[in-house]
């Protein structure tokens, strides 16, 4: 928290979420991130099932009865003019992402240590734009990623975008 | 009128697969059942017993961000029980001046705990909440019900 732009934010790369899919097995949901330069290029977060439905209200646009915990966050962020910048996600360890939410106000920054799913729920409701460094580009495992991905979605029932109405 | 109000416990309710955050006045003569999910008990639950997450969870974060401008909560006050839904407001004090913004109590309680900040009830809330079953119920309950969160 409070640091400076760190170097290795630069070159990052704006991606947006492109869509979200449920794995019933293990009540994760995954968050996929695509390119917001129509590049094919897509990038997966697992979270859990309460961090995707955070993510998934906001992506369809729903409005709640009552402020969930992200719309108190933005609602804070209103109440004391601060605005919501952009959120990056900067590090990879162990198969744990990490990123940062940057707020300013009056002029002054600061860099706030997040979860990728909290800083991409807020993100969405800001909204502000997703950023990852090439740095998590480069080491991130894309090993048959694609094909697992074309996969799971075959499978995947509950997912919106294979719902018809 | 206020009465300032202190998180009793936590507990799991198998009929309606959800949790009941106890919230009991100093006198122990109020008590007010907020029923919230499961996700939100376990948000309240790391705070009561003082657990800290390997990462941030969203109300850790939540908090990183009013410090980060050096907002301060100062209380949540639970005011208004409509149609079986709490609502509550939590008072912030950033450059001097207060600010009060609308939360759902689930919120607003494990932003409190997190913070130190007072928790108050509108006595209004304690009088509409005056379900005699439920009372009843929660009466019966041995300290022992009042079981640690797994989650």
């Amino acid at each position: 928290m409070d640091t400076v732009d760190q170097p290795n934010e630069q070159g990052s790369v704006e991606y947006r979420v492109d869509r979200i899919l449920e794995e019933a097995n293990t009540d994760t949901r995954i968050i996929v991130l695509a390119r917001q330069d129509g590049g094919l290029d897509t990038f997966p977060i697992w979270v859990g099932a309460a961090e995707g439905n955070a993510i998934k209200l906001a992506l369809d646009a729903m409005i709640t009865p009552r402020p969930m915990s992200h719309d108190l966050i933005k609602s804070f962020a209103e109440h004391l003019n601060i605005t919501i910048q952009r959120v990056v996600i900067t590090d990879v360890k162990s198969s744990t992402y990490y990123a940062t939410v940057h707020v300013v106000n009056k002029g002054l920054e600061r860099t706030i240590d997040s979860r990728p799913s909290d800083a991409i729920a807020l993100a969405l409701r800001a909204p502000c734009p997703i950023y990852i460094t090439q740095d998590v580009l480069k080491r991130r495992s894309t090993t048959n990623l694609d094909a697992w991905l074309a996969k799971l979605e075959s499978k995947d029932i509950g997912a919106p975008e294979v719902q018809e109405t | 009128m206020i009465t300032q109000m202190h998180v009793k416990g936590l507990m799991f309710d198998p009929y309606n697969n959800a949790y009941i955050v106890v919230l009991r006045d100093e006198e122990h003569s109020d008590m007010l059942p907020i029923w919230v999910g499961k996700s939100e008990a376990g948000a309240i639950s790391m705070s009561l017993e003082n657990v800290t997450p390997p990462r941030p969870l969203t109300h850790d974060f939540m908090m990183s961000f009013l410090d980060a401008f050096n907002a301060k909560v100062i209380s949540v006050v639970i005011t208004d029980l409509s149609e079986h839904t709490y609502f509550s407001k939590i008072h912030l004090m950033y450059e001097d001046s207060e600010y009060t913004v609308d939360a759902r109590p689930s919120d607003a309680i494990a932003l409190a705990l997190r913070s130190n900040a007072p928790i108050f009830a509108n006595n209004s809330v304690m009088t509409k909440q005056s379900s005699e079953e439920l009372e009843q119920w929660l009466e019966n309950l041995k300290p022992e019900d009042f079981g640690k969160l797994d989650s």
